[in-house]
C-alpha cells in the first residue's frame, strides 16, 4: 500500500506539472483544446489525491506499521475518530492534506468559474497546479508520509499525543486548514487576473466568496484553537501570542482588511492596487506561517522541530511568490489606476482606508513580535524575546481602534458626510455607547483603561448596528407596506453581504466583550489538604480529597472540590490528570469549569499527594469569558447569512415575496440552533440494560436511578444507573442508600432534597434543577420553538393580507433624503 | 504636487519617528534575554538582575520541592544529560505549580532574574518540553 501511495504522489507532482504547462500553452495559442485539457488534468489531480489520502487513512484503520507515519502517530487502540485524525497530526501528513484541499478547491473553483471567467481560467490553473507541485515536491523529495521502514517495522504505534486527543483538536486543523488553503484561489485568481490585464471588478466577483469563506473557517480554526487551549492546556488563559497561533492570526488581519476594501473597489473603483497587493500578502501570509511552524526558524513550544532543509526550500519558495506576484503588480500599475480620489475624509471609504491601515499594521506588529527574536539574534547576536505582556499592551489600542471604527464606517455616507447630518446619525449609537461605559466604570468599579473604554465601544457600535437595521427596516416597511418584523428580513434577504456584516460585527463586538472581562480575571496557586478551605473572589474552596481510577486506557487521578458561595455550596469541582498508558511521563491536565454567562471558575489540578490526600490547584476566575465563543457562533451566523447564493434568492424571489425567502432562512436558522439544545437533553437518557448491583425493583426505582449522577468522578457523570466502572463503590453504596429511601416509602421529591443534602450538589442530578439558571437549559429549546412557531405564524398571516393591503393605499411619504440614501446603497450592493 | 509630497512626506516621517519611539519604549520593558546556562554562568555578573529566559536541562534528583508548600529548588545544567559534560550549573528557586513534564533530564526554559543566591524564576515562569518523544505541539504556556 505504502508504494502504491508514493506512486500516487508522484503520479499528482506530474499531472499537476502537465496542467500548468499546457493551461499556460493553451492560454497563449488561444487553443481551447490545449486549455479543456489542462482543466481535465487539474480535476485528475483532485481525483489523484483523493485516492492517495484514502490510502493514508486506509493505513491508519487496518494499523499498517510499515509506514513510519503511521507508527509516529496512531496506534492500535486509539478509538476511530483519532485514528482518522493522525492523517494530519503530524507534518508530513498535513502537507499531503494541504495538497489535497487545494486540489479539491481547485477543482470547485474552475468548475464554478469556468464559463463565467473563461478568460482566467488557465491561469488559475497554472497557479493552482504550481502552488499544489510546490508541496507535492517537499513530500516526494523530502517529507514522504509513506516512507516506510527498510528493515524491521514495529509491532505497534507510538500513538497519537494524548493532548491532541481532543474533540476540538480533532477538527481545530481541518479548519484552519481550510482557511489557509481556501486563501490560495483568491491569489491564483489575483493572477490570473493580472496576468490576462482583466483587471476589472470582474475577478474581485469570483473570488469575494471564496475569501469569506476561508475567511470564516478561519475564524473557525482560531477560535476552536482557543477553546482547545483553554480547556485542554489548562493555564487558564485562550490565548498566548505563541508563534503557532500568531501565524494563524496574520492572514486573517489581510483577509478581513480585504473583505473590507474589495467593497471599496466595487463602489468608488479605488484602492485597486491595494485589493491586488492584500490578496497577495494574504496568500503570502499563509504559506509563511506553515514555514515558521514547521521549519524551527521560531521557537515555540509547539512548533514542528527543527529542519534545516524544508526552511530552505520554503524560503526559496515565499521569494518566488514575492518576486513573481509584485513583478506582475508593478508591470500592470497603468491597469490599476484608481478611477476615483479620496473626497473627504468625512467618508466612509476613508474610514474602510484607516480599517485597513489598522489591520495591516496589526498584522505587521504581530508578525515583528513573533520574528523578534530570530531577528534580534540575527541582528545583535544576542536572542532577545517578546512575551505576552507586549503583544497586550500594543494590541489592546489597535482593537479598540479598530472596534470603534467598526462602529463609525456605517455613520458615515460614501463620498462625504456633512457635519450637519453627522449629528443624528452619532446621536444614539453615542448614546448607547456613554451609557455602556458609565455602567462599566461607574457602577462595576471597572478601570477605564483599556476595559471601560472597550465595553463603550461595545455599546457605541451596537447602537450604530441596531440604528442602521431599524431605519433599514422603517424605510423598507413605508416601502413595501408590511410590518416592521418582515421588512427587517426582507431587508437582511435584499442585502445579504451588508446586513450579514452588520451580524458578523454584533459578533465581534461579543467577543471583544469576552476579552474585556480579563481586566477582572483572578488567578491563585494554592496547596490543599483534605478538608482545607481557600477563597478567590466570591467563592469559597474547598478540597475533600483526591482520588485515583483506571478505565483500562488511562489512569485518572481526581481531585474532589467543592464550591461555596456566601457560606452555602453550590457546585462540586472534579479536575483531573489523566495519564494515558505508554504516555505516563506526559499526563494530560483535564481541567474542570463552572460555566456561567458572567464568569467561569476554573480549577486545574497542579499536583497531588496521595499520601496525605493534599491537593495543589491553579484557580481561576474568567469574567466574560463564554461571550468570545457566542460571539464567534453569532459571527458564523452573519458570515453564512452574507454567504448565502444570489441566484437562490433570485429563484425564490421569483416565485414568492422577499420575506418569505428571507423568513425561511431566519426559521431554518433558529431550528438549527434548537439542535444542539435538545440533543444536549436526550443525551441524559440511559439504556435500560445496565449491569448494576442493588437491581431497581419497582419502575419507580428506575426511574430515580436513572435521576442521580454517579459521583464517582471516573464515569463521567453517568447515572447510578449505569455507572460501569465495576466494580465502582460509589454508584454501588448511592444505589443502596436509593433502595433504603425507597423503602422508606420517600417520595421523588424527598428523595432528590436528601441527596442533595448529602452529598450538596446538583452535579449529581442527572438533569439539570428546574431553578434558576438551571431553567434557562431546559427552557431553551422551548423557547426557541415558540419563537420560531410565533414567527411563522406571524409570517403566514402578513402573506396573506399583503396583497389586500397593497392595493388599498400607497405607501406614506417618509424622509427623502435617507431614503435616497438607502436605497441608492442597496442598489449598489445588490 | 511637490507641495502635496512634502506634507505627505512629513506626516510619514511624524509617524514612523512616533511609532518608533513608541516600539522602543515598550521594548525596553517587553524583551527577555533568550540565553542558554553556559552563555550565562561562565561570565554572570553582566546578567545579574536582568530579564533572562534560560535554557537548560533539569539535573536529575536535584529536584526539591519544600514540605506543604510549592516551593521548589533544583538546578539545571547547559547540556543534555546523556553528555559526558555537563556544562555550567546553576541552582533555581520557583513558587507555584509547575507542568507536568517538569522532572529529571527535561528540558526547560525558565523566565525570571539571576542573582548571587541563584536564578529566581518569575510566577508561571517554568516552561518545560516534553523529553523529545513528540515533535509536534507540547504544552503552551505555563
Amino acid at each position: 500500500m505504502a508504494s502504491l501511495g508514493t506512486f500516487l504522489l508522484l503520479a499528482a507532482f506530474v499531472t499537476c506539472s502537465y496542467a500548468a504547462v499546457i493551461s499556460v500553452a493553451g492560454a497563449r495559442r488561444r487553443s481551447r483544446r490545449l486549455i479543456e485539457s489542462g482543466i481535465g488534468a487539474f480535476y485528475l489531480i483532485c481525483a489523484i489525491m483523493t485516492a492517495a489520502s484514502a490510502v493514508l487513512i486506509n493505513a491508519f484503520l487496518t494499523g499498517d506499521f510499515t509506514i513510519k507515519y503511521v507508527v509516529h502517530y496512531s496506534d492500535s487502540v486509539q478509538p476511530l475518530l483519532y485514528k482518522l485524525t493522525s492523517y494530519w497530526g503530524g507534518l508530513d501528513g498535513s502537507i499531503m492534506f494541504w495538497v489535497f484541499l487545494l486540489s479539491v478547491f481547485g477543482s470547485l473553483a474552475v468548475y464554478v468559474n469556468r464559463e463565467r471567467h473563461r478568460e482566467l481560467i488557465p491561469y488559475v490553473v497554472a497557479t493552482i497546479s504550481a502552488v499544489n507541485m510546490f508541496f507535492l515536491f517537499l513530500m516526494v523529495a523530502h517529507k514522504n508520509p509513506f516512507t516506510t521502514y527498510l528493515t524491521a517495522a514495529p509491532t505497534e504505534g507510538e500513538g497519537l499525543n494524548p493532548l491532541l486527543q481532543n474533540f476540538y483538536m480533532a477538527i481545530h486543523p481541518p479548519s484552519l486548514y481550510t482557511g489557509f488553503v481556501g486563501m490560495t484561489i483568491p491569489f491564483a485568481f489575483g493572477i490570473a487576473a493580472l496576468i490576462t490585464g482583466h483587471l476589472d471588478d470582474s475577478w474581485l466577483r469570483a473570488v469575494r466568496r471564496w475569501t469569506m469563506f476561508s475567511w470564516l473557517f478561519l475564524s473557525f480554526g482560531l477560535t476552536l484553537g482557543m477553546i482547545w487551549a483553554y480547556e485542554e492546556l489548562g493555564w487558564g488563559g485562550y490565548w498566548a501570542w505563541d508563534p503557532v497561533e500568531n501565524a494563524g492570526l496574520l492572514p486573517w488581519f489581510t483577509a478581513t482588511a480585504f473583505l473590507h476594501s474589495v467593497m471599496v473597489q466595487e463602489r468608488r473603483s479605488m484602492l485597486r492596487v491595494w485589493n491586488v497587493t492584500l490578496v497577495i500578502v494574504t496568500f503570502f501570509l499563509t504559506i509563511f506561517g506553515t514555514f515558521m511552524t514547521r521549519s524551527g526558524v521560531v521557537q515555540s513550544v509547539h512548533a514542528f522541530g527543527d529542519d534545516p532543509i524544508l526552511a530552505r526550500l520554503f524560503t526559496g519558495f515565499m521569494v518566488t511568490i514575492l518576486v513573481f506576484s509584485f513583478s506582475l503588480v508593478i508591470w500592470r500599475l497603468p491597469l490599476l489606476k484608481a478611477r476615483n480620489e479620496l473626497d473627504s475624509w468625512m467618508s466612509r471609504e476613508a474610514a474602510f482606508l484607516v480599517n485597513n491601515w489598522v489591520l495591516l499594521f496589526a498584522a505587521l506588529f504581530v508578525l515583528f513580535g513573533t520574528m523578534f527574536p530570530t531577528l534580534s539574534e540575527a541582528v545583535t547576536g544576542n536572542r532577545l524575546t517578546v512575551a505576552g505582556p507586549f503583544f497586550n499592551k500594543w494590541m489592546t489600542p489597535v482593537g479598540l481602534v479598530l472596534l470603534l471604527l467598526t462602529g463609525v464606517g456605517p455613520l458615515l455616507a460614501w463620498r462625504r458626510s456633512s457635519l450637519g447630518n453627522l449629528a443624528p446619525q452619532f446621536l444614539w449609537p453615542g448614546v448607547a455607547g456613554f451609557t455602556a461605559g458609565g455602567v462599566a466604570v461607574g457602577y462595576f468599579r471597572i478601570p477605564v483603561w483599556p476595559s471601560g473604554l472597550c465595553f463603550a465601544l461595545c455599546g457605541f457600535v451596537v447602537g450604530t448596528i441596531v440604528q442602521e437595521f431599524y431605519k433599514g427596516a422603517v424605510i423598507r416597511r413605508k416601502n413595501s407596506g408590511t410590518d416592521l418584523f418582515t421588512a427587517l428580513v426582507g431587508l437582511v434577504g435584499r442585502n445579504k453581504r451588508r446586513y450579514g456584516g452588520y451580524i458578523v460585527h454584533v459578533g465581534i463586538v461579543l467577543i471583544c466583550f469576552g476579552f474585556a472581562g480579563n481586566a477582572r480575571k483572578l488567578d491563585e496557586q494554592v496547596l490543599l489538604k483534605l478538608g482545607q478551605e481557600t477563597k478567590i473572589g466570591k467563592y469559597t474552596i474547598k478540597s475533600n480529597g483526591v482520588k485515583v481510577a483506571d478505565d483500562g486506557q488511562k489512569q485518572m487521578t481526581t481531585a474532589y472540590i467543592a464550591v461555596f458561595v456566601d457560606g452555602k455550596e453550590i457546585d462540586g469541582l472534579y479536575p483531573a490528570k489523566w495519564a494515558y498508558r505508554r504516555h505516563e511521563q506526559e499526563p494530560t491536565t483535564e481541567v474542570a469549569i463552572r460555566r456561567t454567562p458572567a464568569e467561569d471558575l476554573y480549577a486545574v489540578l497542579g499536583g497531588f499527594d496521595l499520601s496525605d490526600q493534599s491537593v495543589t490547584l491553579q484557580l481561576v476566575v474568567n469574567p466574560l469569558v463564554n461571550w468570545i465563543w457566542v460571539g464567534f457562533g453569532i459571527m458564523a451566523l452573519g458570515t453564512g447569512i452574507a454567504l448565502l447564493p444570489e441566484r437562490s434568492f433570485a429563484f425564490a424571489l421569483a416565485k414568492m415575496p422577499a420575506e418569505a425567502a428571507a423568513t425561511t432562512v431566519a426559521l431554518l436558522v433558529l431550528i438549527l440552533l434548537s439542535g444542539p439544545a435538545l440533543s444536549a437533553q436526550t443525551n441524559m437518557g440511559g439504556d435500560m440494560n445496565t449491569r448494576t448491583s442493588f437491581y431497581a425493583r419497582t419502575p419507580f426505582e428506575k426511574q430515580m436511578q436513572h435521576e442521580i449522577v454517579c459521583t464517582c468522578g471516573s464515569c463521567g457523570h453517568q447515572t447510578i444507573a449505569e455507572c460501569r466502572k465495576d466494580p465502582c463503590g460509589t454508584s454501588h453504596e448511592m444505589r443502596g442508600q436509593l433502595a433504603a429511601m425507597v423503602d422508606q416509602g420517600m417520595n421523588h421529591d424527598q428523595i432528590i432534597q436528601a441527596f442533595i443534602a448529602k452529598y450538596g450538589t446538583e452535579e449529581m442530578l442527572g438533569a439539570p434543577l428546574d431553578q434558576g439558571f438551571s431553567r434557562l437549559a431546559w427552557l431553551l429549546p422551548y423557547l426557541v420553538g415558540a419563537t420560531s412557531a410565533v414567527a411563522i405564524g406571524f409570517a403566514a398571516v402578513k402573506w396573506t393580507r399583503k396583497a389586500d393591503e397593497a392595493s388599498v393605499g400607497a405607501p406614506a411619504a417618509i424622509d427623502s433624503a435617507l431614503e435616497e440614501r438607502i436605497d441608492d446603497e442597496l442598489r449598489d450592493l445588490d | 504636487m511637490t507641495h502635496r509630497y512634502i506634507k505627505l512626506g512629513l506626516t510619514a516621517a511624524v509617524l514612523v519617528l512616533a511609532f518608533a519611539g513608541l516600539l522602543w519604549s515598550t521594548l525596553q520593558d517587553g524583551t527577555e534575554y533568550f540565553k542558554h546556562v553556559d552563555e550565562v554562568m561562565a561570565n554572570p555578573q553582566p546578567w545579574e538582575n536582568k530579564p533572562l529566559q534560560l535554557h537548560g536541562y533539569v539535573v536529575p534528583g536535584s529536584i526539591l520541592k519544600r514540605q506543604d508548600t510549592l516551593e521548589y529548588k533544583f538546578k539545571v545544567q547547559n547540556n543534555p544529560i546523556r553528555d559526558p559534560n555537563p556544562g555550567h550549573v546553576v541552582e533555581a528557586s520557583y513558587t507555584g505549580i509547575v507542568p507536568d513534564t517538569f522532572k529529571g533530564e527535561a528540558e526547560v526554559v525558565l523566565r525570571g532574574r539571576l542573582t548571587n543566591s541563584g536564578f529566581h524564576t518569575d510566577p508561571n515562569g517554568v516552561v518545560a518540553k516534553c523529553p523529545s518523544k513528540y515533535q509536534e505541539k507540547a504544552t503552551a504556556g505555563s
